[in-house]
């Protein structure tokens, strides 16, 4: 997605940024220098604008100037946007506004503040030595060693070459691949994502005879030439032929069976076939239980890789002290007084992510220039450049901005709301204008976030939701405490009556019945959380999927099977199911065979009050089942 | 055709003989059809099971095949077929004859608790209308197109029908039972049968389970009721005219059917002990009529399974229980020697297993009332009905009656 929106955006510039930005892009993903280089000759170009511009005053070349470092300060930020999550297109975004003011600020106060529009701080403070990276000793060690015995020893003493790094995105994995290979002395070389067609180019080219080629193909092709002529991939033409590490970021997007089937195949080949040592860069997409199809194949992808002989590595997010410390380092290299509390905030909430932590930063900082270059430039063009360095505490309200959304499983949401965590402090004084409740009624507060938004972080359907609750909440109920019990049920009850509201209108999705089916959830969550009113003492308990779906299920087919068996056998046979259950089939039970002969004993035994064929898989809290019963839940 | 089967036939057709009450040819064309229509049976039975791609099934369809006919429950044997032979509701049944005889019938109503005759009358009524044309039915899962809106829906349901009428029970169709009823009806009227003497005849559509339609379906009925009234007749079936909207009933005449007493019970029993030349000892068969609820149906299951279970009939001899009744008591007594939230876990899996056989929620917790009311203090009992009915309203509005049974269980009254 991200690369799409990127791709328009170079459509719409005139015709040297966009050869510009072609090899921007087409360099971005392994050659680091060369778009520093290149971002460099822009900012000579730059310089010779804004000198163009500065010898004639005018507005009118102001706002000229204005569009060009608009359009500069994107062709820098695409270069992160590529890669990056939407979530930081969005920061990115917020940028594009920020930029137009920083280019009304260096116009006037030339100087420092010049190169900040030039460069995003991710690009600008990437990592150059093994010490800046934020990336977890060890783990560096390890990949370094690795690299270190591959490069060093003849070919052919190890047969698996590739080396599987995987983390979440941001946690500085090709970051440390550059770093490794440049203390190496060694090459990067790899698979650069061809730009993407898009349609219209397409059906454009199309008239010239070129071929449509999917990315999946040309990936092919390339892991073909790694396999047979590895080591002529570099152009390279010096005297001495450097070590070359070969680094496959970005696997292309595979859609379907099929593809994901080619893909697999073609990296299996690589690994038992390469002869360089060669990197693979999995993204974890977020939570390894989310619903979404990508991510099992991506899991799918990494065992089999594994399985094949590739080495893994994972990498961890990145611990707040280590985030810390390098925020710390932009700032005192930007000259930016940024106070230890807000850079600690951005650490925290980044979720381990650097890059977005940093693009935080950089936007932070920007945020009151905008305040103040606004009223600069609207008043006489006064330079209060100190000023601009303090974040004002008026500037509270960004603090909200940075951090990312995390994502929750349905486990941790199910084990919040019955866990019913909540604070012990005797001395929680209430608040002098609210209201007294009765003894019974109040509760200590919550140790965890609003539900609501828990439930969001969940991303769960209120129904199954309302099921999850009802079918485990009694485990963790006091032994004595049926008064609870009949709190929980009654709100679980009047959750389940608002679900059902508009039942008949499933077709025609209306705005009133999400509504109404968050109120339900909302209902159902806090009703438990309130109904539990002395939470047990944290222990280990399994959750269990919903045994009434089970119910629902079995008793659909049931009545299925009953209504073909029997009403062939009567005469006027057209009674309803609850007749058929209630008189008619215990009664055939207990005559069997001999009064009719709708079917042999064996028939009868499955009506047996028991569910001997249906095993309940448990579901566990604990991490390791994770995967297996996410599958489980999926099945339903 | 296997032995067993032909000698009940041939028993019954010795049987009508020797009462002398119908003519001789009526009674071999009575016999030919139950022969010819026993084998369409099996046929609509295959065309069934056909459907059904589950393996299980198809493998019982193999086994259909080697099987004898099945012969006839008692409770289908002794069904009065004839307004004259009705037992029970000998006054409605002289009524609805006069009724039919007058020709012009007004859509009807019948309501009543189960097991008092409701479908027993309707299809001798349609007898009456008719003559024994209407007793040749054909069982058929039935597909309908319908356009609703922008889509086109295919809803399936089994329809009972002769040339003459058709018996659906729309409600099968869950939330589309609307559609159901309006293009029956419209097919109904499209092909309007002819008489021998070139009058146009009218169809009679009969509707089970007309309380458990949706508010909707009710309303599209009353329409199309008013549109199609020149085509055909609506029979209208259902437990309580309560959950009928005032505008169908007030289109349809009421008919109420009762309970039939204990002595009526008990006379039903009799005759068919006498028919089938049982020795019933004295008080046996009162024992049957008192446990059986007022619920003929049930009694003459019962009857039926005790004479299998043990014959010559004794006077210790227990009546078969129903084993979901069993059940529930046992969840009653269950919940009321201990209430906790792991006795309340255990009861959940009793009551799963009580919906996984398909019991109605709704009985379960009548019957779950009636258990406890037997238990219970006589002070606490009105409050435990009131708190039945709550949770069965709630029960109603909602859609996963265990958490409104639940409900019930763990109020904290006992």
């Amino acid at each position: 997605m991200s690369k799409r929106n990127c791709v328009v955006i170079l459509s719409s510039e005139d015709e040297d940024a966009t050869s510009n930005l072609r090899s921007l892009s087409s360099s971005r993903s392994y050659t680091k220098s060369k778009s520093r280089s290149t971002s460099s000759s822009s900012r000579g170009r730059k310089k010779a604008r804004a000198s163009h511009s500065r010898s004639h005053l005018s507005k009118l070349h102001e706002i000229d100037l204005f569009g060009d470092d608009f359009n500069e300060v994107f062709t820098g930020s695409k270069v992160s946007a590529v890669k990056t999550s939407p979530y930081s297109l969005n920061v990115l975004l917020a940028l594009k506004d920020a930029s137009c003011s920083i280019t009304v600020c260096y116009v006037d106060t030339t100087g420092t503040q010049r190169s900040f529009a030039e460069e995003l701080w991710v690009d600008k403070y990437k990592p150059n030595s093994l010490e800046e990276l934020a990336v977890h000793k060890k783990k560096v060690e390890d990949v370094k060693t690795w690299f270190e015995e591959r490069l060093k020893s003849s070919k052919g003493v190890y047969n698996n070459n590739v080396l599987l790094i995987s983390g979440q995105a941001g946690v500085g994995k090709s970051a440390a691949i550059h770093v490794i290979a440049s203390h190496l002395g060694a090459i990067v070389d790899g698979w650069n994502t061809p730009t993407p067609v898009i349609w219209r180019e397409h059906l454009y080219n199309s008239g010239t005879g070129t071929q449509y080629t999917s990315k999946l193909d040309e990936f092919e092709s390339f892991v073909e030439r790694v396999r047979k002529y590895g080591s002529l991939l570099t152009s390279y033409t010096g005297d001495s032929k450097p070590s070359i590490i070969l680094l496959i970021d970005d696997l292309p997007m595979t859609n379907g069976k099929s593809a994901f089937g080619r893909l697999k195949n073609c990296l299996q080949l690589l690994v038992k076939s390469t002869q360089i040592p060669t990197a693979i860069l999995l993204t974890d997409c977020g939570n390894a239980d989310s619903v979404d199809y990508n991510a099992r194949c991506l899991e799918e992808l990494k065992l089999s890789l594994e399985s094949s002989g590739a080495c893994k590595v994972a990498f961890n997010p990145i611990t707040v002290n280590s985030m810390k410390k390098v925020l710390f380092r932009i700032c005192q290299m930007e000259r930016r007084d940024v106070t230890a509390e807000y850079v600690d905030l951005i650490a925290k909430t980044s979720g381990g992510d650097i890059r977005h932590a940093i693009t935080s930063l950089q936007f932070f900082c920007l945020k009151p220039n905008l305040v103040h270059s606004l009223a600069s430039s609207t008043c006489s063009h006064g330079s209060l450049k100190e000023e601009n360095n303090k974040p004002d505490r008026s500037d509270y309200g960004y603090s909200l901005h940075f951090g990312r959304d995390e994502a929750l499983s349905l486990f941790h949401a199910l084990g919040k709301f019955l866990h019913n965590k909540r604070e012990t402090g005797v001395g929680i004084e209430y608040d002098q204008d609210g209201f007294l409740l009765r003894e019974r009624l109040s509760r200590l507060p919550l140790k965890m976030d609003v539900p609501e938004k828990i439930l969001c972080q969940a991303h769960v359907q209120p129904g199954s939701v309302a099921d999850f609750l009802h079918e485990n909440v009694l485990d963790f109920l006091d032994d004595e405490a049926i008064d609870d019990a009949w709190t929980v049920s009654s709100y679980l009850g009047d959750a389940d009556i608002l679900l059902a509201k508009l039942r008949g209108m499933l077709c025609s999705y209306n705005e009133a019945e999400g509504v109404l089916q968050s109120a339900a959830a909302s209902i159902a969550v806090r009703g438990v959380l309130f109904g539990n009113s002395n939470p047990l003492s944290s222990r280990w308990h399994a959750v269990r999927r919903p045994r009434l779906w089970q119910v629902e299920k079995v008793s659909l087919y049931k009545n299925e099977v009953d209504r073909l068996r029997i009403p062939a056998c009567k005469r006027f046979s057209s009674y309803h199911m609850s007749i058929m259950a209630t008189e008619y089939m215990p009664m055939l039970k207990l005559l069997g065979n001999r009064a009719c002969g709708y079917d042999g004993p064996s028939q009868k035994s499955s009506l047996n009050l028991e569910m001997e064929d249906f095993d309940f898989h448990k579901m566990d809290l604990d991490e390791q089942s994770m995967g297996l019963s996410d599958d489980d839940i999926e099945d339903w | 055709m296997s032995d067993s089967g032909c000698s009940s036939w041939f028993l019954l057709f010795i049987f009508y003989r020797f009462r002398g009450r119908e003519l001789d040819d009526e009674v071999t064309t009575g016999f030919e059809w139950r022969s010819s229509s026993a084998i369409r049976r099996l046929d609509a039975r295959f065309l069934v099971q056909r459907r059904v791609s589950d393996e299980d099934i198809s493998r019982r369809t193999h086994k259909y095949h080697n099987q004898p006919l099945p012969k006839m429950l008692w409770v289908d044997k002794y069904r009065p077929k004839t307004l004259d032979h009705v037992m029970v509701h000998t006054d409605i049944a002289h009524n609805l004859k006069k009724l039919v005889k007058e020709q012009d019938c007004p859509h009807l109503l019948f309501y009543g608790p189960s097991g008092s005759g409701k479908k027993t009358l309707i299809m001798a009524v349609l007898r009456q209308m008719f003559g024994s044309g209407a007793e040749k039915v054909k069982v058929e899962n039935r597909t309908w197109k319908v356009d609703a809106g922008s889509r086109s829906l295919d809803i399936e349901l089994t329809t009972l029908s002769s040339a003459n009428h058709i018996e659906i029970s729309p409600s099968d169709a869950g939330f589309q039972d609307r559609y159901v009823v309006q293009e029956v009806i419209k097919e109904m009227a499209k092909n309007r049968p002819i008489d021998t003497k070139g009058k146009k005849g009218f169809k009679v559509l009969v509707l089970n389970d007309v309380d458990k339609l949706s508010r909707e379906a009710q309303h599209s009925l009353r329409r199309t009721m008013e549109k199609y009234s020149a085509y055909c007749r609506l029979i209208l079936c259902c437990n309580s005219s309560s959950r009928v909207t005032e505008a169908i009933r007030s289109r349809c005449l009421n008919v109420r059917i009762n309970a039939p007493s204990e002595e009526q019970i008990l006379e039903v029993l009799e005759f068919i002990g006498r028919k089938e030349e049982l020795q019933l000892p004295a008080g046996f068969a009162a024992r049957i009529a008192e446990k059986s609820n007022r619920n003929l149906r049930r009694a003459i299951l019962a009857f039926e399974t005790c004479r299998v279970q043990q014959y010559p009939f004794t006077n210790k001899q227990t009546i078969p229980p129903m084993d979901w009744e069993e059940h529930i008591s046992e969840i009653a007594s269950d919940i009321m020697k201990e209430q906790s939230p792991k006795r309340l876990f255990l009861v959940r899996g009793k009551l799963y297993d009580l919906l996984i056989n398909c019991i109605p929620p709704e009985m379960v917790l009548k019957r779950l009332l009636h258990e406890l009311l037997r238990k219970l203090d006589a002070e606490l009992k009105h409050e435990v009905c009131h708190w039945a009915a709550y949770y069965e309203h709630r029960m109603r509005l909602g859609q996963k009656a265990i958490f409104h049974i639940e409900g019930i269980l763990t109020d904290r009254l006992w």
